[in-house]
């Protein structure tokens, strides 16, 4: 007999949920983790002696509430913080855009920009909250079987469609229309400052290998924006001690409902008799057995790595190798002795997302570069400083600034990483420089994580922080492959828990306990 | 006198003629107004150059529905489809071939690479079913996704189905189709950079897009789909110009009874109690009609042909946001002679199908990052055919007509620069430059020239912002949403007047599809006893 019910590889925030969800439901489970310490992508790191920085993501307000609530995180220790500011987007000459949570702030602050602008951003904030609530509901189901629909699938079909209905005629059309657009295009027909639109498009471009000119772009803004309580600006929440500390309130919330967590244990492979998942075998030659194996980790890496090709058949195999995977976001940490200054911001606009990147055309820029194999010289940046809400991530008076770097190519054409890793760091400093003069004397250490170091540290292949390309080529039904987006994974026995599942990536959870969720009904 | 018609169809392009011919076949009094002095829209030969008639803008034909030409009984009306021989991609020292011939095509992407060559079939293969899969979508009437209409969604509900049976490995090809870049798609199976570019090519033409832009696999296919009729012999140029279809389909449309006019602009389209009752003529005279069919785009039928007040706002501002964004320029050349290309000199047959100036990726996406900042593409990406080696009428003996079609040249320049003749002649210099490094000595052959660009293009057919498929063809104005959102359905708001050109469903290109379509739904509405909005 199997000695557990589940084994999941990777211990990351999706593997983690999916077995929390399991083991509440009275199963037993033991999650496998490669590195010493669980949370993948969730993780907090020590970049100088007593500053501690995000190692990749910048904040975990896409949470989903019904995940917090279900794990109890809150018992576990959770803590979050959200400051009233969301984003705050310098203008080279100085002040810029501040969203804040509050639409008519935002909106108000907008008025000696644009007039329009001002008058139209309310509008645009509801838009984007009702066509996110419906993105909501299609994340939260488990996408239908398209080959035999089941009751489930008819009765989940229902349930959109009324989801749909009452959105009213003209939504409905309008969701039609804007999911396939370029987001460049969807908030270019709403607002008229370029600052204003690059701020809020940075989002849907963010760790993707698309511009803000790419055609779905809108889709991947929305879903940004569904469940949470994001709208136009998006959300920004911190969690205290940094998103490791999350990724501990999710171990610990784990344990209490009797999950299993083994680090520093690679999965070499997924073992199988007679083409069902029968267990795992680890680098260190044990073997592991169980009912059902869930993948944590990405689709490729589970089908072309981790199980026989014989049994994942030459088809789709050819299929998931291939899946899209150009990882183009690095990371750069900075230690600073003070608080940079941005003149004509006031210390409150940067305890957000502080988004580097003055217009569309210089987001679109930025991503040309990376067509051709190149990081460009004036790359966008996603900043936050950690530290304006929990001080507790540096000496007292110090600062963190975490920075990701967006469009630095997994590949480069011309180098590679080890030679560029210093030189990202540096532009990350010349560019701010040009933002916050002076910061350059402020930083006393810098970390930097390359692509690379995302592929071999952290394990997500093509160093994809998403696992899969959030085009509109891997979602919903067909997320990461038709005919596999139902959490069952290519084998009998095998199934798909991480962000290369639907709804995909980005710290929701989501496809973590949308997987657990379809094992326990399966098991009926 | 005012005059009374059935329907009056507002320009004479191939589909306002298709639509007339369908509607004069049916009985219908019938008449087409077309603005300039001859027939055709963008599907027009003209002598422009003394002794020398070029396919002014469209110039090759691969889309014609077959239902069409066989319905309307083309053939008899004079349309004759010589066929192209294949693509010729001219490298700095090598080239790639691929000819009508498929066996000889695979050898020669053998010399590439095997690889290549034996994913070619298997490639070829799936295209043939995806297209086959495909099809029904192009005579389909798309629903509107606001209303649940058991009838409009019929068709939809029965393609899910036939989607639903089709193996996995389609149904993923399909999503992929709707969803990729076509670069992204091709890469799938291929690996051989020229062939890549060159294959992802059809997936750009007319758009304003880039071969690594998401959407772009559905214009392949959308191009793809010509390709498999080959029984028609669909694929090649028609016997005198695209103008020669323009004409099957004007002569067609006479034998009917349907009446045309040329010189005869229309000013307005009358519009009374939110009804349509006919137009009034640039020289002030009134035509009535139960129907108007506007085969022209949305922004001429409803922007500037309908006053301002019959339609309310919101249509109008769904109008205004929908995109244009012309990236396309045409240079037709008057030859002395035969030009010959440096990486394979001579006369032969390889000069007898498409030239495709896109040796690599790379050099497509540099040429479409030029067009988003706002400037023509400073190496642009030329699909160039020379007509006279199938149809040697086109040019004097021994002289020769070469059609450029060239991407990108954006219709909205930057930093304040304007398409005034100064661009034009700077643009049309760029495009003989290009062709000069793959033909040298071409320039001491030219001995005239025609240059357009989207504003010429514009101003002489009429398309807005030189638009050639009458809006882009993005996945957001496809199908339902083309042109608005609600009103795909070939009505309008403005009782009985209908839409008809590329600017409905399924879009553009020489397909005529959409006129076909739009005439038989007014008809089967007006056999349900009702007239007008449905």
């Amino acid at each position: 007999m199997a000695t557990y019910d589940a084994i999941v590889v990777g211990g990351g925030h999706n593997g983690l949920v999916a077995a929390a969800y399991l083991a509440k439901a009275g199963q037993r489970v033991l999650v496998v983790e490669r590195r010493e310490r669980v949370g993948g992508i969730l993780d907090t790191v020590e970049l100088a002696p007593g500053f501690r920085a995000p190692g990749i993501v910048h904040t975990v307000g896409r949470l989903r509430r019904s995940v917090i609530e279900d794990l109890a995180l809150a018992r576990h220790g959770l803590s979050l913080v959200a400051p009233p500011v969301r984003a705050f987007a310098p203008d080279p000459d100085g002040g810029g855009v501040v969203l804040w949570a509050d639409a008519a702030r935002t909106a108000s602050g907008l008025r000696e920009r644009s007039s329009h602008d001002a008058g139209a951003y309310p509008d645009f904030d509801r838009k984007v909250r009702a066509l996110a609530s419906f993105l909501a509901h299609v994340n939260a189901v488990t996408p239908p079987d398209l080959k035999s629909p089941t009751f489930a699938d008819a009765l989940a079909g229902l349930k959109l469609g009324r989801a749909f209905r009452a959105l009213g005629a003209r939504a409905v059309r309008e969701l039609s229309r804007v999911l396939p657009m370029a987001v460049a295009d969807f908030v270019g027909e709403a607002l008229e400052d370029d600052l204003l639109r690059a701020a809020i498009a940075a989002r849907a471009v963010l760790y993707t290998a698309q511009g803000p000119w790419s055609a779905g772009s809108t889709t991947t803004l929305l879903t940004d924006s569904a469940g949470n309580d994001g709208g136009a600006p998006g959300q920004t929440v911190f969690h205290r001690g940094g998103p490791g500390a999350l990724a501990a309130v999710l171990e610990r919330a784990a344990k209490s409902f009797g999950v299993e967590i083994r680090t520093g244990a690679e999965v070499v492979a997924v073992t199988t008799r007679d083409g069902r998942a029968t267990g795992v075998a680890l680098a260190d030659g044990t073997e592991l057995t169980a009912e059902r194996v869930i993948s944590a980790v990405d689709p490729k890496r589970t089908l072309t790595q981790l199980v026989d090709p014989v049994d994942v058949g030459p088809h789709l195999r050819w299929r998931a190798a291939n899946l899209r995977q150009p990882g183009r976001a690095s990371k750069v940490n900075l230690a600073l002795s003070g608080l940079p200054t941005f003149p004509g911001a006031e210390p409150e606009h940067l305890r957000g997302r502080i988004v580097i990147g003055p217009g569309i055309d210089h987001l679109e820029r930025a991503f040309d570069a990376s067509k051709y194999g190149r990081i460009s010289e004036a790359p966008f940046l996603e900043v936050t400083i950690p530290t304006l809400s929990d001080p507790s991530l540096a000496p007292e008076g110090q600062h963190v600034l975490s920075a990701i770097v967006q469009w630095t190519p997994r590949h480069l054409r011309e180098s590679d990483w080890a030679r560029e890793r210093e030189g990202l760091a540096d532009l990350v400093v010349k560019t701010l420089e040009g933002y916050a003069p002076g910061l350059a004397e402020l930083v006393v250490a810098r970390q930097v994580i390359t692509p690379e170091d995302l592929e071999v540290e952290y394990g997500l292949s093509g160093g994809h922080v998403l696992h899969v390309e959030p085009g509109l080529d891997s979602w919903f039904a067909w997320r990461p492959l038709i005919g596999h987006a139902r959490y069952r994974f290519g084998i009998p026995g095998l199934w798909l828990a991480g962000s290369g599942a639907h709804p995909g990536g980005g710290v929701t959870g989501g496809p973590g306990a949308n997987c657990a969720r379809e094992i326990l009904a399966a098991k009926g | 006198m005012t005059q009374r018609y059935d329907v009056v169809v507002i320009g004479g392009g191939h589909n306002g003629l298709i639509a007339a011919a369908y509607l004069a076949r049916a009985g219908r009094r019938v008449l087409v107004l077309e603005r300039r002095h001859v027939l055709g829209g963008a599907a027009v030969t003209e002598e422009v150059v003394p002794g020398f008639r070029f396919s002014v803008f469209s110039y090759v034909v691969s889309l014609l529905r077959p239902e069409i030409i066989r319905e309307l009984e083309l053939p008899k009306h004079g349309l004759e489809i010589l066929p192209l021989d294949g693509t010729i991609t001219p490298l700095d020292d090598d080239y790639l071939w691929r000819v009508n011939d498929h066996g000889r095509t695979i050898r020669e992407l053998r010399r590439w690479s095997k690889a290549d060559a034996e994913a070619y079939e298997e490639y070829g293969k799936l295209m043939a079913e995806m297209a086959r899969f495909v099809k029904p979508i192009l005579s389909m009437v798309p629903p509107d996704p606001g209303r649940v209409r058991p009838r409009e969604w019929k068709p939809v509900v029965d393609l899910l189905r036939s989607f639903r049976d089709l193996p996995q490995r389609l149904q993923h090809t399909f999503v992929q189709l709707m969803t990729m870049s076509a670069t992204d798609f091709l890469r799938q199976w291929f690996t051989v950079d020229p062939l890549i570019a060159t294959m992802s090519a059809s997936g750009i033409i007319g758009t304003y897009q880039g071969i690594q832009s998401p959407g772009t696999a559905y214009v392949l296919l959308h191009h793809y789909m010509g390709e498999i009729d080959g029984a028609f012999r669909a694929w090649g140029v028609p016997r005198g110009g695209t103008g020669g279809i323009s004409e099957a389909c004007g002569r067609a449309a006479r034998s009917f009874g349907a009446e045309i006019r040329t010189e005869a602009p229309v000013a307005r389209i009358d519009v009374r109690d939110g009804r349509a009752i006919g137009v009034t003529l640039e020289s002030g005279e009134e035509i009535r009609a139960d129907v108007v069919m506007s085969s022209v785009d949305a922004n001429q039928t409803f922007l500037r042909l309908i006053e301002p007040g019959h339609l309310d706002g919101s249509f109008v501002r769904e109008l205004k946001r929908y995109k244009y964004r012309g990236s396309s320029g045409k240079v037709n050349l008057a030859l002395d002679g035969l030009p010959e290309l440096a990486c394979k000199p001579g006369k032969g047959e390889w000069l007898r199908g498409a030239i495709s100036f896109s040796p690599s990726v790379d050099y497509m996406e540099r040429a479409y990052d030029d067009a988003k900042y706002g400037r023509f593409s400073r190496r642009p990406y030329i699909d160039c055919i020379i007509p006279t080696l199938v149809d040697p009428t086109m040019a004097p003996p021994g002289k020769h007509v070469m059609s450029c079609f060239v991407q990108y040249a954006p219709y909205h320049l930057a930093d304040g620069k304007e398409w005034d003749d100064e661009m034009r002649e700077a643009f049309g210099e760029t495009v003989i430059d290009t062709l000069e490094e793959r033909f040298p000595k071409i320039r001491d052959l030219i001995v005239g020239k025609q240059v357009l660009s989207p504003l010429d293009i514009e101003r002489i057919t009429g398309l807005t912002e030189g638009n050639i498929f009458q809006g882009e063809l993005s996945l957001e104005q496809l199908f339902f949403n083309r042109p608005v959102p609600g009103w795909a359905r070939y009505r309008t708001p403005i009782h009985g007047l209908w839409m008809c050109g590329s600017a409905v469903h399924p879009g553009g290109g020489i397909m005529g599809a959409n006129g076909r379509i739009a005439a038989l739904e007014l008809l089967k509405e007006q056999r349900r006893g009702r007239k007008g909005v449905a």
